[in-house]
């Protein structure tokens, strides 16, 4: 069994990483968004 | 139109966010039933005893990489191509297929080095398939690599697409290496020529379960990734302004001897006409800063 559940710890881990990135990225990118448009709209204010 | 350096970026609706989120919890319960029911209900095989159990998981990433996420790329980088249905839509599509495909073609590479191990007494072997589908592995990090080199947007999709459809060319052979040459690795278990499968009962149903599950997967990361390269698109485009902008008033802080012709190549970015003209106005820039 220790080849499958090597095998099974693999590829869900993987997968479970890389999802769990994937949602950091998101998050980083729409903060940064965030943060550059509230600074846009501060240069049209002023 | 929008103000000088505002960012753009489509907002995700209610709706989007709910199926997003079914779409993944649906996913996780189905890999949950899939792991309880390949390791603990399924029985053993006779030949390969409990080995067969990793029929669960390897063949669905294999399914998702060739077929799903690298088919999804080329037939998106194909419709970008095609002039009557160009839009950078297909490119990000493609993208985010390539990127979120790389992960489960490794993946499948690994489940099947671990498999080979013991039934063939090897980690890996230079057969036909597994060669084929470690070049497709490969070829797609090329393209990712290639999206890196920086470029205007159209000329970075157009290249990708190139790219793209060549390394699909891949794909058929890996489907195929197991006819066309004498290999370790065993024939189509659901999809062979007969379309017959040679599996049935539980192992059938839970087979089923792992490759439905697994492309719930796909579709889950594809949603969330398409939307990382929407983001980025748009802070690319943001920081590009902001750059061109600041090189602007360092090389002419009066703004009173700055050539006419430069004048009329910038005078477009302040309306956000896109990226492209930006990029031709930082290189008319950035060659009079030379002179």
């Amino acid at each position: 069994m220790r080849y499958v559940d090597a095998g099974y710890s693999f590829v869900l881990g993987i997968l479970f990483l890389y999802g769990a990135h994937l949602l950091w990225r998101r998050k980083r990118l729409t903060r940064d968004v965030e943060r550059v448009a509230a600074a846009s709209a501060r240069e049209e204010g002023e | 139109m929008s103000a000088p350096g505002s960012i753009v970026v489509p907002a995700v609706s209610e709706r989007a966010r709910r199926l997003e989120r079914a779409i993944g919890i649906a996913a996780l319960l189905g890999i949950v039933a899939t792991v309880c029911l390949g390791l603990w209900v399924t029985p053993a095989d006779q030949v390969q005893g409990d080995l067969v159990r990793l029929v669960y998981l390897h063949p669905g990433v294999a399914w998702v990489a060739l077929y799903l996420a690298f088919g999804l790329a080329a037939v998106s980088s194909l419709l970008y191509l095609w002039p009557r249905t160009r839009s950078l839509f297909w490119d990000r599509l493609a993208a985010a297929a390539v990127e979120v495909g790389v992960v489960f073609n490794a993946c499948t590479l690994i489940s099947g080095s671990i498999w080979g191990r013991p039934t063939w007494g090897v980690w890996w072997a230079w057969d036909a398939r597994l060669t084929s589908t470690a070049v497709l592995l490969v070829l797609f990090l090329g393209y990712l690599a290639l999206r890196r080199v920086p470029a205007e947007p159209e000329v970075r999709a157009k290249r990708s697409a190139f790219v793209a459809l060549f390394a699909a060319v891949d794909v058929p052979i890996v489907h195929f290496s197991v006819l066309w040459w004498r290999t370790l690795h065993q024939g189509a278990t659901v999809l062979n020529p007969d379309l017959s499968p040679t599996i049935h009962g539980s192992m059938a149903w839970t087979l089923l379960l792992g490759f439905v599950s697994l492309t719930l997967v796909f579709v889950w990361m594809l949603l969330v990734r398409y939307r990382i390269g929407v983001l980025e698109d748009a802070l690319a485009g943001r920081e590009l302004d902001a750059a061109l902008r600041e090189r602007r008033a360092e090389g002419d802080p009066d703004g009173a001897d700055t050539p006419a012709d430069d004048q009329r190549t910038l005078a477009p970015l302040d309306q956000r006409e896109g990226e492209r003209v930006a990029v031709e106005a930082g290189s008319a820039v950035l060659r009079e800063g030379a002179r």
